[in-house]
């Protein structure tokens, strides 16, 4: 049926294409097929119910007016931020200085400290009776305020935590993105007696911009399914103000266990993250062939 | 109208520098020196004084330091030691941008990302020029250069010959008191590099700008230079007009560099007696006319090089005492000419304007003659020339 060379490949293959399907598909398999169900831990007789689960999540005003805006406006804030600050520490790491070496080793810290002690890291500072930001503002005379039980200071504090957790990610890439652009372009740019903001406007961000575009679809996605920076700093609160997406699946899942009903949510956070992956894509493969 | 005159009557407002009476831009180099780190020494003391409008061609094997020194006028490198000036100011420290000069690179350095009109009014807009000046410039730059029907492409869609031009034309719309070329065609197959050398010429002609040109390739220095200057270990090796560099080479490195094919050197031991002067290698043995006799006579019994270009030697006996008998063993057949590959006792030698339609095969033995006078001999040990 194949020939040597086919059955080679497809034996190279299998052991990958194994994983993927008892870890990848059979769980979404079962995560769909949950999602029709009448299906919680507590009734467990799995009745067909088809949509109604769609129907409760979409009509669930605390996803609609809450969850949903929140993950939107937290996926689209984390990335500029992280970006803009991650291009700004790109471009002064770019060029040479003393201990440059020792500042960019520095710089990477924040990647290999785990979320989620982060988060208790940024816990306690911002912890409204221990916290060093309050004692620090009471010793300068304002006053401390509680941080992580107001909704958008707390807002703020997560992507604040998720910024500094995701800037170094950008600034590795754009860094190394910047010394692999062609120096020639910068040194005509420079004999015809430009200035460092047009050079900046005119010549590295668009020379930058696949990196750039790439590195953005990339945390976009990724920052869509955020969890344990949110759960392990506010737990979605106060009251549910801060709740992202995956926190929504999660609580409806394993802290009500209604399974189907997590799900439902589950699969439809899923088709929104493959919308706008395809829309991403769509334009990183514009911006690339521009 | 011929291009020239339509170029004259441009740039009404942005000032004609040649019309205007600026400053000359005649370029200053004095003991300049550029060092990498401890170890590498690029640049060595460098003297050269480049006119005003003149064409100076800088070239010498890789490495020789004729990029570096290019880019230290630029302002792209910052000089270890020595003087920069152009037209009478010191620009040692100037920025690039300070120094109003214009640059063309090997691998063109256009802004890829922007039309072939933005690239070329992009140094303009830099400094404010209205968009209606801008557009007269790019309009006579890109009618010098045949870039009317490109200017709305991107770079990526043209070939290596338009990039290169739009590079030129880059240059030119911004009217720089010095053009800087850093082997801008080496890029190019070479017939298209045949192309572009006339180009430049002609546009040097119709916009005399002081020109800086760097290149390896000597056929390029020697063509388009009013004057060569050859470097190699960052050091100029010799300043002169092509006539003088190929006639009177300084030292036996520029004497083996310019000219193609590639002089012809052989050990030859110098015999002085009864008045009469000649050099004798293994199958050779030359009398020397009374022009280089008297100098050569003191190496009298010593070894020296004698160089002969392949183009001064012709088959055939010629003039007493020029002659010699070498053995074929490869024959070039250009059309043209025939190139000759010739052994002589140890040393090879060729021979090139041998008639194309001569009859003529590996193995033959065939009788040559070098030319009164077009000798060179050069000193073993110090390789400069004996006269």
């Amino acid at each position: 049926m194949f020939g040597e060379q086919q059955r080679f490949v497809l034996l190279l293959i299998a052991p990958a294409a194994l994983l993927l399907l008892l870890f990848q598909v059979v769980p979404i398999v079962i995560g769909a097929n949950a999602s029709f169900r009448d299906w919680a831990l507590y009734n467990p007789k799995k009745t067909w119910i088809g949509f109604d689960h769609y129907v409760a999540v979409i009509t669930d005003p605390a996803f609609l007016y809450v969850v949903l805006p929140n993950t939107f406006l937290f996926m689209v804030l984390s990335v500029a931020g992280a970006l803009v600050a991650g291009l700004a520490l790109a471009l002064l790491l770019n060029r040479p200085f003393r201990g440059q070496k020792l500042v960019q080793t520095i710089l990477l810290v924040p990647l290999m400290v785990a979320p989620v002690i982060a988060a208790i890291m940024i816990r306690w500072i911002f912890n409204d009776q221990f916290g060093i930001v309050n004692v620090v503002l009471e010793a300068i005379g304002l006053e401390g305020q509680p941080w992580l039980v107001q909704r958008w200071s707390a807002f703020g504090i997560i992507l604040l935590t998720d910024i500094w957790l995701w800037t170094p990610w950008f600034t590795l890439l754009l860094l190394a993105g910047l010394q692999s652009l062609p120096k020639e372009p910068f040194e005509a740019a420079a004999i015809d007696g430009t200035t460092t903001w047009r050079v900046f406007r005119y010549l590295t961000l668009p020379m930058l911009r696949p990196v750039i575009v790439v590195c953005v679809v990339i945390r976009a996605i990724d920052a869509f399914r955020t969890f344990d920076i949110v759960w392990t700093l506010t737990g979605g609160g106060p009251g549910r103000s801060t709740e992202l997406f995956s926190l929504y699946a999660y609580v409806h899942a394993f802290l009500n266990l209604d399974l189907g009903r997590g799900s439902a949510a589950a699969i439809i956070g899923g088709l929104v993250i493959l919308v706008i992956g395809v829309v991403l894509y769509r334009l990183v493969d514009r911006i690339a062939k521009a | 109208m011929r291009p020239a005159a339509r170029f004259a009557a441009g740039f009404p407002k942005t000032g004609n520098r040649f019309d205007s009476g600026e400053a000359m831009a005649a370029i200053s180099l004095s003991k300049l020196n550029k060092h990498y780190g401890s170890l590498f020494h690029a640049v060595k003391d460098v003297d050269l004084e480049i006119a005003d409008k003149e064409f100076v061609a800088l070239v010498g094997p890789s490495g020789c330091g004729k990029s570096t020194t290019l880019r230290m006028i630029a302002g792209l490198e910052d000089i270890t030691s020595g003087d920069i000036r152009i037209g009478n100011k010191v620009v040692n420290h100037l920025p690039p941008r300070d120094r109003d000069v214009a640059m063309v690179f090997q691998n063109y350095a256009l802004y890829q990302h922007m039309s072939v009109y933005d690239n070329l009014a992009f140094g303009l807009r830099n400094k404010k020029t209205p968009e209606a000046e801008i557009r007269t410039a790019i309009d006579r730059a890109a009618g010098m250069l045949g870039l009317h029907d490109l200017l709305q492409r991107k770079p990526k869609q043209l070939s290596g010959g338009q990039q290169q031009r739009v590079a030129l034309g880059r240059c030119i719309v911004r009217n720089p008191q010095v053009f800087l070329f850093d082997e801008p065609l080496s890029n190019l197959d070479a017939k298209l590099r045949a192309q572009m050398r006339i180009e430049i010429k002609r546009l040097h002609a119709e916009i005399p700008t002081t020109s800086v040109f760097v290149t390896h390739d000597q056929v390029e220095a020697m063509t388009l230079g009013d004057r060569v200057v050859i470097m190699r270990d960052g050091r100029i090796q010799q300043i002169g007009t092509p006539l003088q560099v190929y006639g009177k080479p300084a030292n036996k490195f520029v004497a083996g560099f310019i000219g193609a094919p590639a002089m012809n050197f052989i050990d030859v031991n110098v015999r002085s007696a009864a008045g009469v002067t000649s050099v004798e290698a293994e199958g050779l043995r030359l009398t020397i006319g009374p022009a280089d006799a008297a100098a050569l006579a003191i190496h009298s019994g010593r070894r020296v090089i004698m160089g002969m270009r392949p183009e001064h030697l012709s088959l055939g006996a010629g003039a007493p005492g020029l002659g010699f008998d070498a053995h074929v063993e490869v024959v070039e057949q250009l059309g043209s000419e025939i190139l000759l590959e010739t052994r002589v006792g140890n040393a090879s030698i060729t021979a090139a304007r041998v008639p194309a339609e001569t009859a003529i095969a590996r193995g033959d033995q065939v009788r040559l003659s070098a030319q009164a006078g077009r000798l060179h001999f050069f000193d073993p040990e110090t390789e400069l020339p004996i006269s």
